[in-house]
């Protein structure tokens, strides 16, 4: 049954919701000892499949397993799993101390948890309010409380950065590198890829439903080299002399500049000055990650 | 099961709501059981010699299981209104068992308005009906027993059908427009059929079953065993009705089937 991996498992995925197909066969798995990101535009099924994951909805085709078996299998799901997803509800009324000790019965640990995640979370000087006065990021503090209670295995987190201040997502970078670091699982969710490029060693990148990357986040980075951009008098002699001199990788951009790879602009001028080619511009093109991951997910708001 | 009966204990101990449907259901109690003379002027009293107190006391009672149906409709609808079923969800997957522990939950909450209702109703009793007489205890026990399992009942079978429902208002509106309007129109139907059997069906209807279960015992008490069950026909507005065993018994059956709804519906559906 329970393998106790920590190991979280995507199979083929799909969720159709009347005509839309939020998630449209997905596979990925989620490692121990790594925070994996999860990373998609607003709609393109981050949520649906998070929430298939944790049973929550019942997948189309597919499955997704945890330890080996659907999460709704696992004899103390809570001790497995921890998850802060999004629309996640509180009773207003209710004090997030008295939400806790509720929880707390149901994974069947002791009241003194409450009091240990509340600490974790700092919302010990809060817990006897009601949730209803509490802010976005207090509400999202106590959700990470709640995964928390349990001292699962694995963390599954659906945009927890969203209502943080700058300090309450710093401490969370650090909390969940430890977390993995300890030998745990973290999948963490985000459409932003600048905001969890500091913190994940994985990456699953999806769009429209499906997974259009996957992988070590080095490996997206090296996918893309760097490269010289230079604008010149006679692009078509310039390239001819760097392709004497063993540099191959060369590309004429839309705007007549030269995108020259695998070389550095110190060669790049040299060359030029020994064919005797003007040089107007020379610049180095950065790698940008997040345009890497527009070009990915080539997000809704693309024209064209 | 027993860790989810526990946090479905906290989750009711830490909101107002079952103490915010307690408190009209007392407030009736005692307006009714202290004028309860009007609401028990189709029986005649020569003299002051009948305990009236039993008959205020069960009207009484059948009011507030619409009190305990409200209840549980909105301790399990309200977690789909406040997003809180996703919580309860993670950390119970297996959604029936939830399910069973609200209604268990419920049902307590349930006996307990019985409980409070009726103990207040007493009390309202001794001091605004002192011209007619005490009942005895063994009547009063048993209505109020009774009116206790009706009330654990319609709770754990409003419990159940907020899961079917998944939505707070619809469920409140839906069960207040039946029991308040829809029974009585269906048993008026019924009643005017040529048929027997259909006019007989009116005391399988679960209001109606709940009422002739708490009417029954006082109906006797009050009118003697011949024409009791007449007035029962009479209060429940139902033609042949079972003694009030076979109609809590036919409460028990439609807050299973309800139960069993909600098992599957809940099972299905998606937690968006
Ligand atoms: N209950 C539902 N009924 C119908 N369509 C739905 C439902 N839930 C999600 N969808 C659709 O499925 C698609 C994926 O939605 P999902 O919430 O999973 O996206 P997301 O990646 O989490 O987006 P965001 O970044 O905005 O949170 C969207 O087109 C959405 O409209
Ligand atoms: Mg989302």
């Amino acid at each position: 049954m329970n393998d106790r991996s920590g190991r979280v498992t995507v199979q083929g995925l799909s969720k159709r919701f009347g005509a839309v197909v939020a998630v449209d066969g997905v596979t990925f798995s989620v490692e121990p000892g790594v925070v994996t990101g999860f990373l998609g535009p607003n709609g393109s099924g981050k949520t649906t499949t998070l929430r298939m994951i944790v049973g929550l909805i019942t997948p189309t085709t597919g499955d997704a397993r945890v330890n080996g078996v659907p999460f709704a299998e696992l004899s103390d799901p809570a001790r497995v799993v921890g998850a802060v997803l999004e629309a996640q509800g509180f009773h207003p009324a209710r004090t997030a101390r008295r939400h806790l000790l509720a929880c707390a019965a149901a994974i069947g640990v002791p009241d003194a948890a409450v009091d240990h995640v509340l600490g974790t979370v700092g919302l010990t000087a809060d817990a006897d309010r009601g949730v209803g006065g509490y802010s976005l990021g207090m509400r999202q503090r106590l959700a990470l409380a709640v995964a928390l209670l349990g001292d699962p295995q694995v963390l599954i987190l659906d945009e927890p950065g969203n209502g943080l201040d700058p300090e309450g997502i710093a401490w969370l970078r650090a909390f969940l590198r430890a977390f993995a670091a300890q030998g745990r699982s973290v999948l963490v969710s985000s459409h932003l890829l600048g905001e969890v490029e500091q913190t994940v060693d994985h990456l699953v990148v999806i769009s429209k439903g499906r997974c259009m990357f996957q992988g070590p986040l080095a490996q997206l980075r090296g996918s893309r080299r760097a490269r010289v951009l230079v604008r010149c008098a006679a692009p078509a002699r310039l390239a001819d002399a760097l392709a004497r001199t063993g540099v191959l990788e060369i590309d004429t951009l839309p705007d007549g500049r030269l995108g020259v790879a695998g070389t550095d602009p110190v060669h790049v001028g040299d060359v030029a000055l020994a064919a005797g080619v003007a040089i107007y511009g020379l610049a180095e093109e950065k790698i940008d990650l997040e345009q890497l991951f527009f070009q990915l997910t080539a997000g809704p708001w693309r024209a064209g | 099961m027993g860790r989810l009966l526990r946090a479905e204990l906290r989750k009711v101990s830490s909101t107002k709501l079952w103490w915010g449907l307690l408190v009209p259901a007392v407030v009736l109690s005692i307006i009714i059981n202290v004028f309860g003379g009007l609401f028990t002027a189709a029986i005649p009293d020569d003299g002051g010699r009948l305990p009236l107190l039993l008959g205020s006391l069960a009207y009484t009672l059948g009011l507030t299981a619409v009190f305990a149906a409200c209840y549980g409709v909105v301790a399990t609808a309200g977690e789909f209104r406040h997003r809180t079923v996703t919580t309860t969800y993670l950390l119970g997957p297996r959604r029936w068992q939830v399910q069973l522990a609200a209604m268990g939950v419920s049902a307590v909450v349930g006996a307990g308005y019985g409980a409070v209702v009726a103990l207040v109703g007493v009390l309202a009793g001794v001091a605004g009906q002192a011209g007619s007489a005490f009942p005895s205890v063994g009547a009063l026990v048993a209505v109020t027993a009774i009116g206790m399992v009706v009330s654990a009942l319609w709770a754990a079978l409003g419990a159940a059908l907020g899961v079917v429902v998944g939505n707070q208002v619809g469920g409140l509106v839906g069960v207040l427009v039946y029991l308040l309007l829809g029974e009585l129109l269906i048993s008026a139907l019924l009643n005017s059929a040529a048929s027997v059997t259909l006019q007989r069906l009116t005391s399988y209807l679960p209001g109606n079953a709940g009422d002739i279960a708490i009417y029954d015992i006082p109906a006797r008490v009050l009118a003697g065993p011949q024409i009791g069950s007449r007035l029962v026909e009479t209060l429940a507005g139902v033609t042949a009705p079972p003694p009030w065993w076979g109609a809590l018994l036919v409460l028990a059956v439609w807050t299973a089937a309800v139960g069993a709804t909600g098992w599957v519906v809940g099972s299905r559906r998606d937690v968006t």
